[in-house]
């Protein structure tokens, strides 16, 4: 044969091997048993190149309907397993799988309105409908397909479906996302609640100046401020339950331990631990010397984080202090706490890391060159921003700095992550998405406001209150696939 | 001492091999552990010689490697699609011989050569599109137009 071979020349030779190629080829596929055949697609982790190999041809098209390998991709991936819809804080609950099949607005249409409460807002009803009507993924493949749109879309695309001016020229104190509500408070004493999609509600009014902190819990809102009262709303009704008083100077801070406990910190350098349905200050914690600017609960213990530069750890049940931690040069402005490890931001524009059954200080991580006022702790991260502009991800586990992120020209107002990413907003008016793992800049979201007040997210919505022309906005972003693609 | 045993090929023909180096091969291992020493060649009947010979040539190459760990998905396999160097050269041979080589290395439980062999496969299939695919290994497009539209509209969101 080598011989033949030898006597051709390049033009048959070239027919000899486009002959013989297609002959030395085979379809693995065909070839294989399916269970290798799965293993070789288990090695694939690039959807792109899955979705084009289900068009090969029938049997690639059935193997690649295979969840297995769905599954596998979800897990490379870091997506949620299908069963369990609830990963994350109470706060980042999901509601987006819920069925609910009674639309409240006339289809394709967006309109405008200005309502009675006086806010001239903008919502785009069809996303609405859509995202509620979404059916629970069966599928690891439609899961992943889900998943995958989704993130695409925080990437690249979302849309605003919601967008209001509100009426109030104030700064916008406190924002929270609940499965079923969206809650602001501002520092005019009004606090507006709006269903998840950004739709107005119900203004909750009552206090008599600016409102300084907030805790929902289902269906009731716990809030205070400057007038010194604690107050207990029911944001379904718009109603005020109760009013706690005992607060001497401004309530700083609000955290709620069960559904009847909620516990503030004050100007006047105490806590107090209430019960809200009984209206009742069950303990005054005692023991600062200024000012108690954050507090954090975990199980029986409360954290607060003083301008007298010191934190403390209380216990609950029995009203008493604990510990105190002492080493900070400044007051303290932001507190985490997970009941392993707190973390404390202070003006002194350190960051430490306590334990808090012992009280020691495990880490003291420098690097911002101003007050540290955002922080958040996530298993072994911590994030943090500073009045430096900068955002700085850390490892609890070797105590450096992983990320050093130059965040906003000015101060970081707000900040929040979850496993895949960072959401800041800044004083500069602008809003930035980050890649949490390699610490890179994956985009701006909205356009730039004169300053950012607050921003939060959910996996699929991220809220963003911001000053524009001297007014107060609010923007509701969804990066909900459309329900057509998902069929 | 090196210890050899026999191996019967599937077309009959017998190789003697170190046996460190045949218990790369968990079936081979195991049964030897079962029947203890023999001096008759141990049958591979779903193994040709040509096919034997190569994946004897991996295990010669890999004696040294450190023992697999039994924890199939561990990271480094679910992780990449990395295949060493010398690897890639061994699996540079004709798409029949790789099947073969997958599938013997599937029979005779030898997880390092199968993951290899799954990996060259994965890359061949890695970044093209369904007619490159079809290209690669010679396969005839068997949907109708209107399915074949069908099926692309359903695989459009992950185009971004």
């Amino acid at each position: 044969l080598a011989e033949i071979l030898n006597l051709c020349d390049s033009q048959q030779l070239s027919f000899v091997l486009n002959y013989v190629s297609p002959r030395l080829k085979k379809d693995p596929f065909g070839t294989l048993p399916n269970e290798l055949c799965l293993r070789v697609l288990s090695f694939i982790d690039d959807p792109k190149t899955l979705a084009r190999a289900s068009q090969v041809s029938k049997q690639w098209h059935s193997l690649l309907s295979d969840d297995l390998t769905w599954k596998k991709l979800c897990e490379k991936h870091s997506y949620r397993r299908l069963s369990s819809s609830a990963v994350g804080g109470p706060s980042a609950l999901n509601d987006a799988y819920i069925f609910n099949s009674s639309p409240v607005f006339p289809k394709d249409s967006s309109f405008s309105t200005v309502n009675n409460s006086g806010f001239t807002s903008e919502i785009t009803p069809q996303t609405r409908q859509n995202k509620r009507r979404r059916p629970k993924a069966t599928t690891y493949k439609s899961h992943f397909k889900q998943r995958y749109m989704v993130e695409t879309a925080w990437r690249t695309g979302g849309k605003a479906i919601a967008r209001h001016i509100t009426p109030d020229q104030g700064v916008v104190t406190s924002l929270h996302l609940t499965p079923d509500y969206i809650v602001i408070a501002l520092d005019n004493a009004k606090i507006h609640v709006f269903d998840a999609d950004g739709q107005i509600l119900k203004t909750l009014s009552g206090h008599v100046m600016g409102v300084w902190a907030m805790v929902p819990w289902g269906n009731t809102l716990v809030s205070g401020g400057c007038d010194r009262d604690v107050r207990v709303w029911d944001m379904e009704t718009g109603e005020c339950k109760n009013i706690l008083r005992g607060h001497t100077s401004t309530v700083r801070c609000l955290k709620m331990s069960d559904h009847k406990t909620a516990i503030s910190g004050s100007r006047d350098t105490t806590l107090r631990i209430w019960d809200i349905e009984k209206g009742v200050c069950k303990n005054v914690l005692v023991g600062h010397q200024a000012s108690v600017r954050c507090l954090e609960i975990h199980d029986d213990l409360v954290v607060s984080g003083s301008y007298d530069t010191t934190a403390r750890v209380w216990s609950i049940s029995q009203g008493t202090c604990l510990r105190t931690l002492s080493g900070h040069f400044s007051q303290i402005y932001a507190i985490a706490f997970d009941g392993n490890r707190i973390a404390t931001g202070s003006l002194d524009t350190s960051v430490r890391v306590w334990n808090p059954h012992t009280g020691h200080c495990l880490a003291v991580l420098q690097g911002h060159t101003s007050l540290v006022g955002q922080l958040q702790m996530r298993g072994n991260t911590l994030v943090t921003g500073g009045s430096d502009g900068s955002v700085r991800v850390w490892s609890l586990e070797r105590n450096a700095c992983v990320h050093r992120l130059a965040a906003h020209d000015n101060s970081v107002t707000s900040l929040q992550f979850d496993e895949t990413r960072i959401v800041s907003g800044g004083s500069d008016g602008r809003v930035k998405v980050w890649d949490l793992q390699t610490g890179t800049l994956v985009r701006e979201l909205s356009t730039p406001a004169e300053a950012v007040w607050r921003v939060a997210f959910e996996d699929e919505k991220a809220v963003i209150l911001a000053m524009r022309a001297t007014r107060t906005i609010m923007e509701v972003y969804s990066f909900s696939p459309p329900p057509e693609a998902l069929n | 001492m090196v210890s050899q045993i026999k191996l019967m090929s599937s077309d009959q023909a017998t190789i003697v091999v170190d046996k460190e180096v045949a218990e790369r091969s968990v079936l081979i291992k195991n049964m030897l552990e079962d029947v203890g020493e023999v001096d008759e060649a141990i049958p591979i009947p779903n193994v040709n010689e040509a096919v034997l010979k190569k994946v004897i040539e991996w295990c010669e190459h890999h004696k040294g490697d450190a023992p697999a760990t039994n924890e199939d998905e561990s990271d480094s396999r679910k992780r990449s699609t990395d295949i060493e160097e010398w690897d890639q050269k061994f699996m540079q041979v004709d798409q029949e011989m790789l099947f073969e080589i997958i599938l013997a290395a599937n029979y005779l439980d030898i997880k390092p050569l199968l993951d290899v062999g799954c990996k060259t496969v994965a890359n061949m299939i890695k970044g093209k599109s369904p007619e490159e695919i079809r290209k690669t290994f010679n396969i005839q497009n068997d949907f109708t137009p209107e399915e074949e539209e069908q099926i692309r509209r359903e695989n459009e969101w992950a185009e971004e």
